[in-house]
């Protein structure tokens, strides 16, 4: 098959977490875009909504599932509600995540429930869509979890220790079901994606328009979407366990805040 | 829509170590995505030779545009003369692919200071001949890509890989370390870690091979075209916020004890 043929999901169908915005909406429509059918799932009905019907205009279907992914029982509905309308699952996209009560708090001040609170939304909740679905993914012969970190799952920022714990936890639980799931050809891999602003002002300034990035911008919605599809389709079969940071250098750097070096000359002047 | 966001067409594209079973298949998928390609040898062997001709042919039948070229890419003249060819031939330089590979094993012990040289000028030196030459047309134009494919042992150790090792892991750093060099510049910089290929040359035998296929999550060897899907990914507009990065395409090799 050529190269671009890869790129196709035509017939494939997606569960998108947190398909109601931001990230996650993006991700969904990207799916959609490539011929995938989605599953928008997340808390707030009317952002679902919104999703699904922009999943429609592209002629793809697209179902909601209003779930509390903490909860496993909403979870386990969700997947079954997937299965009752397209009757298989391809690819699933743990995306539901962010900060919760009792961020911004120095460790000591963080309470028994914040801590599982943040824990549970950003880890517990991925094992609770994977248990779900893996079943019927096996039964299929295959298919594709696309786990979200973040720069905060291998740096650390402060006063930001659930998100940052539950998303360093989110790469090696990608590792452990590459592992074991690699001969059901279930690949899990993750997406790491840095600042994405969608163009929204208020986050454009909040960021400071990405100054501080290596690149010097944040990233943009449509550089989002295809590293999703490439995680999702055959141009990625033998990528398991592995990672896709969408960043723009910052992770390559930080040892000196510019990431240049002065010039040093050698002292000999490099003769030999 | 998502054929469009990875497609190719109107850019030029080098590989070097077109040769080897993962240039090749990186060339002819940046081909089939819609580039130019022009291509050489790691060294100016008579089977590397042949090698890249047949590469260039392939092209040519995909209706791209094309040349090979037989050099030596630890010389700092011959690069920086392919470089100003592909320019010349092709009309501008977009995309750099480095497949540059020269496997050696041996204890340390038995490694003379010669061997040692030559394992990390072919390997690690070679890939900064070519991003220095291939740094002028892509600076000057504010946009390009620069695409290393390493070894997972750039990651992992390997007894008696010690030169190899340490070469294949100069060429992750190296990467990261011109990523920050060129973030404002338009120019990307990054690695695809390969995993076990089907003919890469570090698999010595059939036996090896097998062994090798066990011991992989994936229970397989990669295929070439398995790692240059990747190419043509990381060589297209989609990938502007991704720099200094790796992408290991490994069959979860490095997610295992």
């Amino acid at each position: 098959m050529r190269v671009l043929e890869k790129t196709r999901l035509d017939g494939k169908v997606a569960i998108v977490t947190g398909a109601g915005r931001g990230l996650g909406r993006e991700m969904a429509l990207a799916l959609a875009d490539a011929g995938a059918d989605i599953v928008a799932a997340a808390r707030t009905q009317t952002q679902i909504d919104e999703t699904a019907h922009l999943v429609r205009v592209k002629g793809r279907r697209c179902i909601t599932v209003q779930t509390d992914v903490t909860n496993p029982g909403s979870v386990n509905r969700m997947v079954e509600a997937t299965f009752a309308e397209f009757e298989r699952i391809d690819i699933l996209v743990n995306n539901a995540g962010g900060t919760t009560r009792g961020w911004n708090k120095p460790l000591e001040n963080i309470t028994d429930e914040q801590w599982h609170d943040g824990v549970s939304l950003n880890i517990t909740s991925a094992f609770y869509c994977c248990r779900a679905v893996l079943p019927r993914m096996i039964q299929q012969g295959g298919g594709k979890i696309i786990n979200v970190t973040s720069g905060l799952g291998v740096r650390a920022s402060r006063y930001n220790f659930m998100y940052s714990t539950a998303k360093a936890g989110m790469i090696n639980f990608t590792r452990a079901l590459a592992m074991n799931y690699a001969d059901k050809n279930i690949q899990a891999t993750l997406i790491l994606p840095g600042i994405f602003p969608h163009d929204d002002p208020q986050m454009m300034a909040f960021w400071q328009g990405g100054k501080f990035i290596p690149i010097g911008r944040p990233g943009k919605d449509n550089e989002l979407g295809p590293a999703c599809v490439f995680l999702a389709s055959d141009l990625s079969n033998y990528m398991n366990g592995e990672l896709i940071a969408l960043e723009g250098g910052g992770l390559a750097g930080g040892e000196v805040p510019t990431g240049f070096a002065p010039v040093v000359p050698l002292p000999d002047g490099g003769q030999s | 829509m998502s054929r469009e966001q990875f497609s190719l067409h109107g850019k030029v594209a080098l590989v070097v170590g077109a040769s080897t079973a993962l240039g090749q298949a990186a060339a002819i998928a940046l081909a089939e995505a819609g580039t130019d390609v022009a291509v050489a040898t790691t060294l100016p062997t008579l089977l590397e030779t042949e090698a890249v001709n047949a590469c260039a042919h392939t092209i040519r039948t995909l209706q791209r545009q094309g040349f090979a070229k037989a050099i030596d890419t630890t010389s700092e003249s011959e690069v920086a003369a392919l470089v100003q060819q592909t320019v010349s031939e092709l009309g501008r330089l977009d995309i750099l692919v480095n497949a540059l590979d020269l496997p050696f094993a041996k204890p340390l012990p038995e490694v003379s200071l010669a061997e040692w040289q030559r394992v990390l000028a072919v390997n690690l030196t070679g890939v900064y001949l070519t991003c220095r030459a291939a740094s002028a047309p892509m600076l000057a134009q504010q946009a390009g890509r620069i695409i290393n494919i390493v070894s997972v042992l750039g990651e992992r150790g390997m007894a008696n890989g010690s030169a190899y090792c340490a070469a294949q892991a100069g060429v992750l750093n190296l990467t990261r370390a011109l990523s920050l060099e060129w973030a404002r510049n338009g120019v990307t910089v990054n690695a695809i870690g390969a995993g076990w290929t089907d003919g890469m040359g570090m698999i010595a035998n059939e036996q090896i091979k097998q062994q090798l296929a066990r011991y992989i999550p994936n229970k397989r060897l990669a295929q070439p075209h398995e790692i240059s899907d990747a190419v043509v990914y990381l060589a297209s507009d989609a990938t502007g916020f991704i720099t200094g990065q790796v992408i290991w395409i490994e069959g979860g090799v490095l997610s295992r004890l």
